[in-house]
């Protein structure tokens, strides 16, 4: 079975840099997700993969070139377009078009079109095709040559509820026999229940490339809910052991949120000081969260929101404008109030006391499961704060 | 290779546009044969009898089976009707995002562009044939009376001159859509440039040639009007045009081949060269 290797792709308009030198690989029996904010340069990677854009790297499956195979489809199905068809062939005469120049006889397109549910409108000319519809024709597409590698670009969109189940029992299975899959989706749930690994991209530069369970275990949204009407006594606690390894910080009077300890250590310690716990549970991680915090201010377009006014968290001691209080351990330290608390940016000030910078693996050149250094990135001017960006406005560490 | 002919000739035969582009081009060229033959038939019924000597019957045969593109400045109606299949040849790629599924079903791209032109080019030339037999038969049928002094060679020359003459200007248009990536506008040229532009340019020449002697004459080089003299050699003050020479005032076929051929050639190089080098 096929293992796609990418090698130092990259790719830039007008001087501008859209890929910049991503190397990856997606193994054989996998879901491999690739993921990053609306132009980090997924698609484009794509086509850089199937060799229709011109720029730099290479890309191979099962060792060759795509350009290289005779029947290209029997090898490597793509997705890249969502309504990929002219709008009076009908949807049979479209796959039969795509077939001939691969050998692939039209029993098989009957049997994809089945395959998607679109049997009933083979004959139809898919101009009126729903969105939906139309990514089943493009994955039907793709399906048509059996192939061991499907590159797929978004075909979750537009799909329904039903469809999107379909569509990742469809991978799933695809991938338990063996073949290589490497879908791009904006659907963070879906792909947490569907993909196997990760190559995750913020303007063209790797981010991270690894299992999807290493990707959300580094999260620093990872973290001890404790609840305990002694607050004050056992942060003080906590931030000592700490010793700037990690943070705990006030969620509310009587709720802290810990980073560096395990919850039996923090157990362990409020047994041994005498402080009642009325709470005391670890906070998994979701892709979501894990996705936001790394690939914050990898965003190419960002909207303009209003900065809206949030009422500062009680510390303790009682709300306190100002400078950050309430947080213990290592500075910087501070408190917040509602705001997700995870919406980090690479390279910027983290909400946790003592943490560190969100590591990163898989760069070009690395070991599967290293991390590297996320891009640098300075907000450009006048672009509101993303996700809980508003929280450098004062009221986070 | 083959691979990329049975998808381009599937791509072809699988569009509604193909047929009726090509069914309505030939139909209109036969149709306007049988029309301008029968009002000729029915309006002087009484002179069209008896033998018809060897010129008049090539004008009368060749007028009627081409539509009367046999007389310069009057273009080849079907030729332009059918150019269209070229420019929605490419123009389907680009306009409904369908280069890239091409491009993943067959990833050679010299041999999609190249069996692209030779598919396109083998359809127009097979319904200028259609159209060129149905129009003869059109007006062999009303001027049946008539005894014509029949030369197939000369015929069959004529047909192979138009044939040249609408593949040449199809894979003209094909190479400026894909150089330009624009269907709506390529279709404008087609017809702007040829009927308008260079229509104009001719004019201008005329009137300049009255203080200059001589520069009217270059209008025969311009690309439109040199493509015309392929299948022109009829003028309308002047009846059968001899030449002296290839690039002569007007044109032979020849030297009309080599000008228009030679536009259409290096335009097809460029889009060669777009085509393999540019983003999908």
């Amino acid at each position: 079975m096929a293992v796609i290797q990418a090698r130092g792709l990259g790719k830039a308009y007008k001087g501008k840099t859209a890929v910049n030198n991503l190397s990856f690989d997606v193994r054989p029996g996998t879901v491999t997700g690739f993921l990053g904010p609306n132009g980090s340069g997924k698609s484009t990677t794509m086509r850089l993969m199937l060799g229709l854009d011109n720029g730099h790297g290479t890309c191979t499956f099962d060792g060759h070139p795509f350009a290289s195979y005779d029947v290209p489809m029997q090898h490597v199905g793509a997705l890249l377009e969502a309504k990929p068809f002219h709008p009076t062939r009908t949807a049979r005469n479209h796959l039969r078009m795509i077939a001939a120049p691969n050998s692939i006889p039209d029993t098989r397109v009957d049997e994809v079109l089945g395959m998607v549910g679109l049997a009933d409108v083979a004959n139809k000319e898919p101009g009126t095709f729903s969105l939906g519809m139309g990514q089943r024709l493009g994955l039907a597409a793709a399906l048509l040559g059996n192939p061991h590698t499907l590159i797929l670009d978004e075909p979750a969109n537009g799909l329904d509820p039903q469809g999107i189940r379909w569509m990742r029992d469809l991978l799933k299975s695809l991938a338990s026999e063996g073949r290589s899959v490497f879908v791009s989706s904006h659907l963070l749930s879906e792909m947490a229940l569907m993909a196997d690994e990760l190559v995750v991209i913020g303007r063209g530069r790797m981010i991270a490339n690894g299992p999807v369970e290493d990707f959300t275990r580094q999260s620093s949204a990872n973290h001890i809910k404790v609840r305990t009407p002694q607050a004050h006594d056992l942060a003080a606690l906590i931030g000592q052991r700490l010793a700037g390894q990690g943070s705990v910080k006030a969620v509310t009077p009587g709720e802290l949120s810990v980073v560096g300890l395990t919850a039996d250590d923090i157990g362990d310690m409020a047994f041994d000081n005498q402080i009642r716990l009325h709470e005391l549970s670890t906070i998994q991680a979701s892709l979501e969260d894990a996705f936001l915090e790394l690939t914050g201010g990898s965003e190419e377009y960002q909207a303009q929101n209003p900065v809206p006014h949030r009422p500062q968290a009680p510390a303790f001691g009682g709300p306190q404008p100002g400078p950050p209080q309430g947080s213990y351990g290592q500075p910087p330290q501070g408190q917040y109030g509602q705001q997700p608390p995870y919406a980090g940016q690479p390279g910027q000030q983290q909400p946790y006391a003592g943490q560190q910078q969100p590591p990163v693996y898989g760069q070009p050149g690395q070991q599967p499961g290293q991390w590297a250094q996320p891009p640098q990135q300075t907000p450009p001017p006048q672009q509101a704060p993303r996700d809980g960006g508003d929280d450098q406005s004062g009221d986070r560490a | 290779m083959t691979a990329a002919l049975r998808y381009e000739w599937r791509r072809l035969t699988t569009l509604h546009s193909t047929w009726w582009i090509t069914g309505a081009a030939i139909a209109v060229s036969a149709g306007f044969t049988f029309v301008v033959a029968m009002l000729i038939r029915l309006n002087i019924p009484s002179e069209l009898k008896g033998s018809v000597d060897k010129d008049d019957s090539r004008f009368f045969l060749e007028a009627g089976m081409t539509q009367f593109s046999n007389v310069d400045p009057v273009f080849y109606l079907i030729a332009f009707a059918i150019a269209i299949l070229g420019i929605l040849s490419w123009g389907h790629e680009y306009r409904h995002g369908m280069i890239r599924a091409t491009l993943t079903a067959v990833p050679n791209r010299t041999a999609v562009w190249s069996a692209k032109f030779i598919t396109v080019g083998a359809w127009v030339a097979a319904a200028v044939l259609v159209a060129c037999v149905l129009s003869l038969a059109c007006t062999l049928l009303w001027f049946a009376s008539l005894d014509f002094e029949y030369d197939w060679a000369e015929l069959g020359l004529s047909i192979l001159q138009r044939m040249v003459y609408t593949v040449l200007l199809t894979w003209l248009v094909m190479a400026v859509t894909e150089l330009i990536r624009h269907q709506t506008f390529a279709l404008v040229l087609l017809y702007l440039w040829p009927l308008g532009v260079e229509t104009l340019l001719r004019a201008m020449l005329l009137i300049f040639g009255i203080f200059n002697p001589g520069i009217s004459d270059s209008a025969r080089f311009l690309p439109f009007n040199a493509g015309g003299r392929i299948i022109q050699d009829f003028g309308l003050t002047n009846g059968y045009e001899s030449n002296s020479g290839l690039f002569d005032n007007p044109l032979s076929p020849l030297g009309a081949l080599i000008i228009f051929g030679g536009m259409t050639a290096v335009l097809m190089a460029g889009s060669l060269y777009s085509f393999k080098t540019r983003d999908a």
